[in-house]
């Protein structure tokens, strides 16, 4: 009963930051990093809460958030691919721009209540037992999230798509040469990668919380982009990743609740270290699944 | 929206670099300084706020009395202390953006020291050990980044920004349980330090000393960096790391003290805000001050002197924000986005002459 409840807590309250992964993870293998993850998804779960008390329509709610999250990552895109702007200092800008225009917009939102998305029990398969507690009571964006992220892989490995995008993180030379601009593919990464972004703020605003809340983020938005290094590039194991952090909060929810011994605090801190343990552990493979590209921004070469 | 200066800026990059070749150089800088305030001017008087008056009660408020001026330094103490831990490393081609979280653990270090061994302790052993603590705490938060980049090849990058969560938590952790103040009522913050252990004040303000602790150590990171073999050595090894190794140089070693002495600086800017403004450790005690310093360094180009500059800047910036929320109810993080647009135009306009 209470595993049960902490996987399907695992998903409820990790899908904000999947979704956000993914969208990194599409951005970073076209060769950007964007910590302004972190404020695309805080334009999407303030813009996303505004057009649903406006409309009612939470569904209206999630393509305007996704646009707000595509504005933000926009920026980071003419900046880093136009300008050739340093990548962590644009996004950390970012950063702070996105927590300052929310707040800003966000102000007059704070007490409002609404509907949003709501837990769909899906026939049959919610009637079996555990699995059924665990997968298919949620809301729509969750179970949309899911579906996403085959999706993704197929786009990234199995088309020529992908293949592009993938070039333009790894050799952006290749790309030029098959007459390609490599600028070209690293922005639409970059903004999709937003939109994303973007739906993620939504899920937790609209359907999560059903409220906004000045910087309700709380840095999920870098959590979805140390992920990505995490997954090493891999959109499943982002996924898992995200799940874990998600399992995290859950499980502090349930410790609380039955009253153990355990800190709440470790709890929190268990995805970041796992994180790193993961990181050691794969540091091998890692080095060579690093998008070429990306290196160059961690060693600080790439941008001025 | 767009007017002539920002306009500028937006239109294609060879449009833009035909424009630059006739404009002087001195009046381009001066669009791109002045550009994201009438950005943020015409944002503000939309919604009803007069952005002149916002800009007058800014510099008044900031260059009017002591008492603003003070605040104005006050701010930008921890920002210049987290700019040189991002700038120290920096010239040693590493990214430090661990700011953060090695700015929380030196608090918890020096409030734990304040609170269970210098209760008692004259303001002459007490402040000092404090700030060996703060640094302590830094330097040994930065010390596992530096040990995972060493030892286990792990990028700084990464890992100093993670870690940034876990320093909160585990501030989280102490000031909820062993570092709590008995007397709360269950908020969570420690017991109040010691009032010998309080930075002495400026009359009249709230300025402290910790503002010159932070310019002296900005000079000594400039003397380092330019004037000694071991300043000299850090950029050889950030400029070239191929010849730095060929010379000989014990990169490892290197790496790992330059991060640790970062870590330190970071950490005495928590032990200031500690001891200067706060007096007690609660659980956002400096939240955001490392990532400001991070932007503040690069705007300063990771020179320790300009950095004493683009510092006070953000710290300015940052008290406008209290004058905005007190003067027309917004809230006061809405500041950020006069910051963000500030950064936007100088990231945007990118550096010439780098280095």
């Amino acid at each position: 009963m209470i595993l049960s409840d902490i996987l399907a807590g695992a998903l409820r309250s990790g899908t904000s930051v999947m979704l956000a992964s993914q969208g990194e993870l599409l951005s970073e293998r076209a060769g950007v990093i964007n910590l302004g993850t972190e404020g695309s998804m805080l334009g999407g779960a303030m813009g996303g809460f505004a057009v649903t008390v406006w409309t009612g329509n939470p569904w209206l709610g999630t393509l305007a958030g996704g646009l707000c999250g595509l504005l933000v990552a926009a920026i980071h895109a003419y900046l880093v691919i136009v300008r050739k702007a340093n990548q962590l200092a644009t996004g950390l800008t970012l950063m702070f721009f996105g927590m300052g225009i929310t707040a800003f917009f966000g102000r007059s939102f704070v007490s409002e209540r609404i509907v949003g998305f709501n837990p769909v029990p899906i026939p049959w398969l919610s009637d079996i037992p555990f699995l059924g507690d665990v997968l298919f009571r949620h809301d729509p964006l969750t179970y949309l999230s899911i579906l996403l992220v085959p999706c993704l892989w197929f786009l990234l490995f199995r088309t020529r798509l992908g293949i592009m995008l993938r070039a333009a993180g790894e050799r952006e030379e290749v790309l030029f040469a098959s007459g390609i601009n490599p600028k070209l593919v690293r922005g639409a990464a970059v903004l999709a990668g937003g939109f994303l972004a973007g739906i993620g703020g939504v899920q937790l605003s609209v359907a999560y919380t059903h409220s906004w809340v000045e910087n309700m983020t709380q840095g999920r938005g870098v959590v979805a982009v140390a992920l990505v290094i995490f997954a090493s590039w891999k959109p499943a194991r982002a996924m898992l990743g995200a799940y874990l952090f998600g399992a995290a909060q859950a499980l502090q929810l349930t410790v609380q609740q039955q009253g153990l011994p355990i800190s709440p605090f470790f709890l929190f801190m268990l995805p970041y270290l796992l994180t790193i343990a993961a990181l050691l552990l794969v540091e091998r493979r890692r080095q060579s699944s690093t998008p070429e590209g990306l290196g160059r921004v961690f060693s600080g070469e790439a941008g001025g | 929206m767009k007017t002539d200066t920002t306009g500028a800026v937006l239109v294609p990059a060879d449009t833009a670099l035909r424009l630059r070749e006739r404009i002087k150089p001195a009046a381009w800088t001066a669009v791109i300084v002045l550009a994201p305030f009438v950005l943020y001017g015409l944002f503000l008087s939309a919604y009803g706020i007069n952005p002149i008056q916002l800009y007058v009660t800014m510099v008044k408020s900031a260059f009017g009395d002591l008492y603003g001026f003070g605040e104005v330094l006050i701010k930008a103490t921890p920002i210049l202390l987290t700019g040189l831990a991002a700038a120290l490393p920096a010239k040693a081609g590493l990214v430090n953006v661990g700011g953060e979280g090695q700015l929380a653990i030196g608090a918890l270090f020096s409030t734990w020291f304040a609170v269970f061994y210098l209760n008692q302790a004259p303001a002459w052993i007490g402040i000092p050990a404090m700030l060996l603590a703060g640094a302590l705490g830094g330097g040994v938060w930065a010390a596992i980044t530096a040990f995972l980049k060493v030892k286990g090849r792990l990028n700084e990058t990464i890992t100093s920004l993670l870690l940034n969560y876990v320093a909160t938590f585990t501030v989280g952790f102490f000031v909820h349980g062993l570092l709590k103040d008995p007397g709360s009522f269950n908020w969570p913050f420690s017991p109040e330090i010691s009032p010998a252990l309080r930075l002495p004040v400026l009359n009249g303000t709230r300025l402290h000393v910790g503002f010159a602790i932070a310019a002296a150590l900005a000079a000594v990171v400039w003397f380092v960096l330019a004037k000694t073999r071991f300043g000299f050595r850090i950029r050889v090894l950030g400029g070239n790391r191929l010849a730095a190794e060929r010379a000989g140089f014990r990169l490892n070693a290197m790496y790992f003290w330059v991060l640790v002495a970062a870590g330190m600086l970071a950490g005495i800017a928590g032990m200031i805000e500690i001891a200067g403004i706060e007096g007690r450790l609660r659980p956002a005690t400096g939240a955001n001050y490392g990532y400001l310093g991070f932007l503040a360094a690069w705007m300063a180009w990771n020179h320790p002197l300009r950095l004493m500059l683009t510092a006070f800047l953000i710290g300015m910036i940052g008290v406008a924000g209290n004058s905005l929320e007190i003067g027309s109810g917004l809230p006061s993080s809405s500041v950020h986005i006069l910051m963000a647009l500030v950064l936007f135009f100088l990231l945007g306009a990118g550096r010439r002459g780098k280095r």
